[in-house]
């Protein structure tokens, strides 16, 4: 199998600037096209361990990113993207060219593989079972994320789980674990051998960087894991650690509204997601102390739901 | 009369003396507690009226008379709002 590494760099710029890089990230095959150099490195970084398919083969989304003409371009470079043609972002200063890709890639999911039941939600997986955990920005679920990977926990994605309607399980989509501000300084500290991309300042999200998924976590991307735990995690300064019971049904719905399609679904959204409470055991969690919390989330995954 | 809304399949979950029900007509979820759903169940067979659910659910409910008739009218009232039920 070719992996982004083992394609010489100036064979990568040229595919990237030719006819697209067939990047397989989970079950998808996403076909980048751009003449932003700095991507080239990024993607070389962050994706060296991923899948390229063959030139020509089959592709779920396609994405260009691509720097806009005219004077403009001269005078503060931007970058600007577009998927199958439609453009639904605004073009953003070429420095924030990385975290666009990564943004763009969630979007194509979250608007398109409606053949999951999309979650916005960590997942990660140890001992056969899969903890999920949706959570609204600010909650530190993507500091979380990343500690439990540091900790090494599977990682499944840090931003959403795809749940097949057909059996249940969670399809894994592992990619580069998204830190905002703190964050990233507190993932250095605990973790000094974690691969984290350069910071970006002055993004919509603050300053951003991102952690390299484990390439363990890529090698299974084929690999379904069984849902077991649902937790809803709040990081609260000075908080104790806290996991406590949520009643099923209020825990349903609040997945539903976490949920990028679960309306779009309908009654085939309404079984997939029931089966999902049905097999999990649902929890707040309050944090403080990463250290506690890692070893509550231990506990939890020998436990079953 | 009440009668459940014609194209409700009543599709619910219980879990733990709470439940959530896909309404099939518009395609929205609502989380209900288990007593509402005995109520929607009970009209399967109908159309009831108020005082009729009342003497069909007393024992499933554990109240009886009265007040258990008014609260089944306020339940019947309020999944009217969710286009549950409906008057005949």
């Amino acid at each position: 199998m070719l992996t982004v590494a083992a394609l010489p760099l100036p064979e990568l710029g040229a595919r990237l600037r030719g006819d697209g890089l067939l990047l397989r990230t989970g079950p998808f095959v996403n076909c980048v096209r751009t003449d932003v150099a700095s991507l080239a490195a990024g993607i070389a970084a962050m994706y060296a361990d991923y899948p390229v398919e063959a030139p020509g083969g089959f592709v779920d989304f396609h994405l260009n990113l691509r720097r806009p003409r005219g004077l403009r371009q001269w005078l503060r470079p931007q970058v600007a993207f577009d998927q199958d043609g439609l453009a639904p972002f605004q073009p953003l200063p070429v420095a924030q060219a990385y975290p666009m890709l990564e943004w763009l890639l969630n979007w194509c999911v979250s608007q398109r593989a409606h053949g999951y039941l999309l979650i916005h939600a960590a997942v990660l997986e140890r001992h056969g079972r899969a903890v999920i955990l949706p959570a609204p920005p600010g909650s530190g679920k993507s500091t979380l994320c990343a500690a439990l990977v540091g900790h090494g926990w599977r990682l499944l994605s840090d931003e959403m789980t795809l749940v097949r309607p057909a059996d249940g399980l969670v399809a894994p989509l592992p990619r580069p674990v998204s830190l905002k501000n703190a964050s990233i300084g507190v993932i250095r500290a605990a973790f000094p051998d974690a691969v984290l991309s350069p910071s970006v300042e002055g993004t919509s999200k603050g300053t951003i960087a991102y952690l390299r998924a484990p390439r363990a976590s890529i090698a299974r991307a084929a690999e379904p894991a069984s849902p077991a735990h649902i937790v809803f995690p709040r990081y609260e300064a000075g908080a104790a650690t806290r996991l406590e019971p949520v009643p099923k049904a209020r825990a349903f719905m609040q997945v539903a509204d976490n949920s990028f399609n679960y309306p779009a679904l309908g009654r085939q959204g309404f079984d997939t997601l029931a089966r999902l409470v049905d097999a999990c055991g649902c929890h707040t969690f309050r944090y403080s102390d990463l250290g506690e919390a890692l070893a509550r989330f231990d506990r939890l995954a020998r436990e079953g739901a | 009369m009440w009668r459940l809304v014609p194209g409700q399949s009543l599709n619910c979950r219980e879990w733990d003396g709470e439940a959530v029900l896909y309404n099939d007509v518009a395609g929205s979820t609502h989380l209900l507690e288990a007593a509402a759903l005995d109520v929607l169940d009970a009209l399967r067979a109908g159309p009831f009226d108020a005082a009729t659910l009342a003497a069909r659910l007393a024992a499933q409910l554990d109240a009886e008379g009265g007040e258990l008739v008014s609260l089944i009218e306020e339940m019947l009232v309020a999944l009217a709002r969710l286009d549950l039920v409906e008057p005949c």
